[in-house]
């Protein structure tokens, strides 16, 4: 790629994040808000000679154990995070190209020097690696305020801080694992990204609509004429488990990625994803 | 041939999902995908995915099981 397209690109990405600032940055926002108003909830409720055992305790737990060991029982406070990331998406995708025909600004863009396949890869590279940072950046900002608040109640307490210290380094280790398992997600569910992107570029009206009613007619339709249950044994192989995208070690990240399911997947998501960019041709 | 498929938003659609479900169905033959079980089982209620027809039988036996037992507590004559 050369320096003009890699510019091209740039600006495209930085179209996206401008554009969806309510997605990329205000959601995970509004969630840190709202975890750090409970935990200060809780902390009102809990007397400070039992905070200060707490901490106490996991001082003692999380000391000298290796930080890469303790990440992933860490990566349970991201849950509401990883939930809202998901939710997002959707939203993301489904209104995503049906927005740039709706309020015609798809005319300006095409008018462009840029190709209709670099601004729909622009939206998939904004919500599967870009978003991503934008999450794990607020839950740094949540783990080093919740940091620097453990410091200061245990100094007042008296409290030996080494294993806090560790504490903070499992947090940061945990901080990649999330962003990697976002990205593998991201590509797990690629088929899914690009049905929810083929119809947000073809509907009318209620893109949700379409894309959910079609993907329910057609599982009827391949039962009807072929007597299988392809897509739907597809469907569930790829949703049912988050054991197959989540990530909890460094080690499976390799196998994960480039696995046959994993790489099927992507096959399959580029199938719906050229549909996409083939559908922005007609901007009616 | 590329005129037919890009005519419209309809044909380019029918036929994008058409290679999908060719692929999918294809891919699904070849490794023989499998359905994924849903299977509860407690002491009062067994469901398998799987196996409807056996669900079916299976309630209906209860049915006539209820049946059985209720025209046996009639034949007693309790009251």
């Amino acid at each position: 790629m050369d320096k003009f397209a890699s510019l091209q690109f740039y600006a495209l990405l930085k179209r996206e994040v401008l554009e969806h600032r309510n997605i990329f940055i205000g959601a995970p926002v509004v969630v840190a808000l709202l975890l750090f108003v409970a935990a200060t909830w809780v902390a009102t409720q809990i007397s400070q000679s039992d905070l200060a055992e707490g901490l106490r305790f996991v001082s003692a737990l999380f000391d000298g154990l290796s930080p890469f060991d303790m990440a992933p029982f860490i990566m349970l406070l991201a849950i509401p995070f990883y939930l809202t990331l998901y939710v997002c998406s959707v939203i993301y995708l489904i209104n995503t190209l049906y927005q740039d025909r709706k309020e015609m600004s798809v005319l300006f863009w095409q008018s462009m020097p840029v190709s209709n396949l670099q601004t729909v890869l622009s939206k998939i590279v904004a919500i599967v690696l870009v978003a991503p940072i934008f999450y794990v950046l607020v839950i740094f900002v949540m783990y080093l305020i919740a940091m620097v608040w453990l410091t200061i109640l245990g100094i007042s307490n008296d409290v030996d801080l080494v294993g806090i210290g560790y504490l903070f380094l499992a947090a940061i280790a945990s901080l990649v694992l999330i962003y990697i398992s976002t990205v593998v997600t991201g590509l797990w569910l690629l088929p899914s990204v690009g049905w929810l992107l083929l119809f947000s570029a073809f509907a009318k009206k209620t893109p949700l609509l379409w894309a959910g009613g079609v993907f329910i007619l057609v599982g009827f339709l391949e039962d009807l004429i072929f007597g299988t249950q392809f897509l739907a044994n597809w469907v569930a192989s790829r949703t049912s488990n988050p054991d197959q995208y989540l990530i909890f070690e460094f080690q499976s990240v390799f196998e994960r990625v480039f696995n046959y399911d994993t790489l099927f997947g992507i096959i399959v998501g580029s199938i719906l994803i050229a549909g996409a960019v083939f559908m922005r041709r007609f901007t009616d | 041939m590329k005129d037919l498929i890009l005519r419209n938003r309809y044909t380019l659609l029918v036929v994008t999902l058409i290679v999908y479900m060719g692929v999918l169905v294809t891919e699904g033959m070849i490794t023989g995908r499998e359905v994924r079980v849903i299977e509860f089982e407690n002491p009062y209620f067994d469901f398998n995915s799987t196996n409807f027809e056996g669900f079916r039988e299976r309630r209906n036996y209860n049915e006539n099981e209820t049946e059985n037992i209720r025209i046996e507590s009639y034949d007693t004559g309790d009251v």
